[in-house]
């Protein structure tokens, strides 16, 4: 295209006139991978293979459910007749659990608009760093904030449901235990000083999975016709 | 073996599809990653520490392997099913006990699903647990909530395709839950639906969404979650121990 | 290669001003289309006809309708109760809790939804149950001497039916 262009490197004679270029490099945007001295493979063949096994694995697996366990269907959509129970496919048997103790405004459109913010909020809050253990003089303290807050959730989960919310004032417990070992525990042993070293935010996660998996549990195996309370070795499990 | 292999990776035909010879260099298996359409998402060298089986438990590979067999089977399906009303339930049924491995390929499609939402579901946890969504990976979190959400959509959409009675009902309490959305909740469910009632507007309009509109919006997400998992500096590791000397965990 | 910089070049007050005006005008056409978009497109999805049935309904003579009865229609989703003073009223079978089809018990005179256990009484009061509100009542006129319920109107509860 253009004509080669020579250059010559080097600082010019008079160094007022023609000063030395000094190229600036800048640090890369992305964090520095590279920089860490970690031993490396080629992509091709050892990352190519492991995911090559991982799908041949999946695959087996959903290929041989699909040859072995049949699909339901019932008889057709039928809008004059509701089957009993008319339940949600299972992730959604959470929130219908949850659709018997609360109204369908809290249980449908409050608490999992809230869980989707609180999700996408969770890397731009600064409580999700962990935090160094506690002193012992604040330890009191904290456990008595962390007990004034799980007592009025639980409280106001009760009043505000429409049956007993057992799995929130369950878990609730569990946790508030979880966090109490944490914050009060002294043994040096391995488990408490891992509990104390948790974020609050991991604790807020983790209820809400056990929440989660709790009343999901409740509803595929322990809910019947009318929503009524069935026990599957005894009733079998309704779906 | 290996001889004849070399030699048909050396034609000027297999030249011209492949810009590289066969991978026994270790050029050549930069140069299969680096100049290959598909593969060039992947780094041409990744920290041995990060393709660990423990680290991740491949679970966000495992739901795009999911996705992907969800696309073939749904798109197999489609040769047989009409999404009105009542066709819809009977192309079911042909597809049961008519349509050659039709039954083989519903069942694949429904698993296939129901494990996806449940992979995306423990991607999600091991990753938070993991504390992979810390900065420089905040977005990247955010754009994997809304993958799940698209995933979840993907499987309620599809859940009403049978037109039996467990998707009409299933659907029925859904869009009511909608419906009690304060202000908008009854537009809503008229648009969600189409009507007043679950009937053939609501089966074309969950059916689009289901094979078109959130498809895209998935494979749309998913290519950038991946993308930018390589931006922010690949998996997220935990910082190397400091007597890093020895080899790291092994496989 | 030499690049041609429009950034090191300054530029005038006119092009500043010319491109001012342009950028405004562009902005403003922009945001007018992006609306008029949004509004074509809500509008493409909302329906302008439904295609489903009738809410207008005829469930047969008034004289074939004993007094103290209580007449089940799954398929038009109503209950139409005559009380043993002649006089009628009609009830959505649709539970209120969360559109469930309900169940009529004679047994105990009462509806029952099967979903999450809500229960009203044959005038459509809730009983039990979480359903927020009563079962809906609709309006009911008689038209060439057909009894005709019109599912899309509702009316106070209590509020009867007489034939004349």
């Amino acid at each position: 295209m253009n004509e080669p262009k020579t250059f010559e490197v080097g600082p010019g004679d008079d160094a007022r006139k023609a000063p030395v270029r000094v190229v600036v490099v800048q640090a890369e945007e992305r964090p520095a991978v590279d920089a860490a001295d970690e031993p490396m493979v080629m992509t091709v063949p050892h990352l190519l293979l492991r995911e090559l096994i991982a799908f041949l694995v999946i695959s087996l697996v959903l290929v041989a459910l699909a040859l072995t366990a049949n699909a339901p269907l019932e008889e057709i959509a039928n809008p004059a007749r509701t089957p009993n129970p008319a339940k949600a496919p299972w992730y959604f048997l959470g929130l219908q659990e949850l659709l018997h103790y609360y109204p369908p405004v809290i249980s449908g459109v409050l608490l999992p608009g809230l869980l989707v913010v609180a999700l996408v909020v969770i890397p731009y809050v600064r409580i999700n760093l962990e935090r160094p253990p506690l002193a012992p003089a604040r330890r009191t303290r904290a456990l008595v904030i962390l007990w004034a807050t799980l007592t009025t959730l639980v409280l106001v989960s009760y009043f505000t449901g429409s049956q007993p919310v057992w799995p929130f004032i369950g878990t609730l417990l569990v946790v508030g235990a979880g966090m109490s070992v944490g914050i009060a525990g002294r043994s040096p042993g391995r488990v408490v000083s891992w509990l104390r070293g948790r974020s609050i935010a991991f604790w807020i996660f983790s209820w809400f999975l056990l929440t989660a998996t709790v009343l999901t549990v409740i509803g595929i195996f322990f809910r019947g016709p009318g929503w009524s309370f069935t026990l599957p070795w005894r009733d079998g499990i309704y779906y | 073996m290996r001889d004849l292999v070399k030699r048909l990776t050396g034609t000027a035909f297999y030249r011209s599809i492949f810009r590289h010879g066969f991978a026994d260099t270790n050029r050549n298996r930069s140069l299969a990653v680096f100049t290959n359409f598909f593969l060039h998402i992947h780094a041409v060298k990744v920290r041995r520490r990060a393709i660990a089986f423990r680290r991740t438990g491949y679970l966000g590979g495992l739901s795009a392997a999911c996705f992907f067999i969800l696309l073939v089977t749904g798109i197999l399906l489609m040769f047989y099913y009409r999404p009105s009303v009542p066709e819809a339930y009977h192309d079911m049924k042909d597809l049961q006990f008519v349509v050659s491995a039709g039954v083989f390929l519903r069942n694949l499609h429904r698993w296939s699903a129901h494990a996806m939402v449940a992979l995306v579901l423990a991607h999600m946890a091991v990753t938070f647990f993991r504390g992979a969504y810390r900065p420089p990976r905040e977005f990247n979190w955010v754009i994997g909530v809304f993958l799940m959400l698209a995933t979840v959509l993907l499987s309620y959409t599809g859940y009403l395709l049978p037109w039996d009675q467990l998707a009409y009902w299933a659907v029925t309490v859904g869009t009511n839950m909608a419906e009690a959305a304060p202000i908008v909740g009854a537009k809503l469910k008229l648009l969600l639906l189409g009507g007043h009632t679950i009937n053939a507007a609501a089966l074309l309009r969950f059916y689009v969404l289901h094979c078109v509109l959130l498809p895209f919006w998935l494979v749309l997400g998913l290519c950038v979650h991946i993308w930018r998992v390589r931006k922010d500096g690949g998996i997220y590791l935990p910082p190397p121990a400091p007597s890093a000397a020895t080899d790291e965990d092994q496989a | 290669m030499p690049l041609d910089d429009d950034l090191s070049s300054p530029l005038s007050e006119e092009e500043l001003a010319r491109r001012r005006t342009l950028t405004l005008l562009g902005a403003g056409a922009l945001t007018a289309a992006g609306l008029g978009t949004a509004v074509v497109g809500y509008r493409f999805f909302e329906p302008n006809v439904f295609y489903e049935e009738d809410a207008r309904v005829g469930i047969g003579r008034p004289e074939e309708i004993a007094p103290g009865s209580v007449m089940v229609l799954p398929k038009k989703r109503l209950y139409v109760v005559r009380n043993a003073d002649g006089s009628f009223y009609a009830l959505s079978s649709i539970c209120t809790h969360l559109g469930c089809m309900t169940r009529y018990v004679p047994e105990n005179a009462q509806v029952a939804c099967p979903c999450h256990g809500s229960r009203f009484s044959l005038e459509g009061k809730v009983t039990a149950g979480p359903a927020p509100r009563p079962l809906r009542r609709l309006k009911m006129s008689l038209e060439r001497g057909i009894l005709i319920v019109d599912a899309s109107q509702e009316i106070p509860a209590g509020q009867l039916f007489k034939v004349t």
